[in-house]
């Protein structure tokens, strides 16, 4: 069987409240990753804040409908990165944010490998339908990044973002099933 | 589109905790009844405490359970309750257990009526893949009832239960959602 938690790069682990917390409080001081990741206005949480919000979703315990995780690399065990996925139950499809806070592991495929492994875990392993995320104009290397995973552009809302003047479309990107299995080669549980 | 909680006989309702704890409370003194329903001892219950636990039941209900009351069309009463619960989500499967704590309405194609609500309501509205059951084999109403409504036998527990003196299995059966949807044209 294929190990779905571990690609080239990187693996993907469950950290503690505490670590990670720590990272992601220092992540979101980086406003450019905040205005990536997310279309609210950037703030700043305090790193006690995120740890208890981390600590509460480890006290509802597992929910079917949730799946998160930290990413780390292989090669030197470095904390970088975090994905989630959001199930609708009921039609059996799924959301996915992605978001790799070290800049220095930006651009070189690193977030392509994530995507890949987060796909391979929601059809494969959740057995979902469908897999959608959302994106900003302004960021064309996820963009590539999502269509190299095997995303096609579904459609935008046109001019719904500000950013320093602007104007910006929200873009909304989807992958189907049989897409993905379509783009497998070799025995999936090789 | 058709009312998708309505049957023949039937409706499928909110369960009320005070409507429902006291008859479930009445249903539980009927020993025959909770002999069908549960292969625990009966025991009875009082309504007072009936009530408290299904107010605690109600309020951890999640996305994952659909619990319902069963409801006569044509003068309303309330007459047994009907509980499916998702426990594999990336199997699409839940379980489903039904029980007509009113006695005179057993033997009239009632529980067939139900099942067969409970049935589109996986199928159509919460896209499931399959339901399972389990009935005892000392209650050959409700295996026809299953039958009929397009349950199929999947396997038994040997001599599971012990009842006045003689062991009888627990019958486990279950429909394809493939099944269903050729069974009703869709």
């Amino acid at each position: 069987m294929r190990d779905l938690f571990r690609g080239e790069l990187v693996r993907l682990t469950s950290e503690e409240p505490g670590l990670r917390a720590q990272a992601e409080a220092r992540w979101q001081r980086d406003t450019e990753f905040h205005r990536l990741a997310d279309s609210d206005p950037a703030q700043i949480i305090s790193e006690k804040k995120l740890k208890e919000w981390f600590e509460k979703q480890i006290e509802n315990g597992f929910k079917p409908d949730r799946y998160s995780f930290a990413v780390r690399t292989l090669a030197d065990d470095r904390h970088i990165a975090f994905f989630a996925l959001w199930l609708d139950l009921i039609h059996n499809e799924a959301w996915v944010g992605i978001g790799i806070g070290e800049r220095e592991f930006w651009g070189k495929g690193y977030g392509t490998e994530m995507m890949k492994l987060c796909l391979q875990y929601a059809f494969t392993e959740l057995n979902v339908h469908r897999v959608s995320l959302g994106l900003h104009e302004y960021n064309p290397r996820a963009l590539r990044s999502y269509q190299k995973a095997g995303f096609r552009m579904e459609g935008r809302t046109r001019q719904d973002l500000m950013r320093e003047g602007k104007r910006y479309d929200s873009l909304w990107m989807g992958i189907l099933r049989e897409e993905w299995m379509q783009m497998q080669t070799g025995d999936l549980h090789e | 589109m058709n009312d998708i909680l309505k049957g023949e006989f039937v409706r499928l309702s909110s369960i009320d905790p005070d409507e429902f704890g006291k008859a479930f409370s009445r249903w539980h003194r009927d020993s025959e009844f909770m002999r069908f329903l549960d292969s625990s001892p009966s025991q009875l219950q009082s309504q007072k405490g009936m009530q408290k636990s299904l107010e605690e039941d109600l309020e951890k209900q999640k996305n994952d359970r659909h619990w319902f009351t069963i409801r006569a069309l044509d003068d309303d009463k309330l007459l047994g309750d009907i509980d499916l619960s998702i426990y594999n989500w990336t199997g699409r499967d839940a379980f489903v257990g039904l029980g007509i704590g009113e006695r005179d309405f057993w033997g009239k194609g009632y529980g067939t009526d139900v099942m067969k609500v409970i049935l589109r309501y996986a199928f159509t509205e919460l896209n499931l893949q399959r339901l399972t059951l389990t009935v005892f084999e000392y209650n050959p109403r409700a295996v026809r009832a299953y039958e009929k409504t397009g349950f199929r036998h999947e396997g038994r527990l040997r001599q599971f239960l012990n009842r006045e003196g003689r062991r009888w299995d627990m019958l486990f059966m279950g429909i394809l959602r493939h099944e269903w949807m050729e069974q009703n044209g869709q």
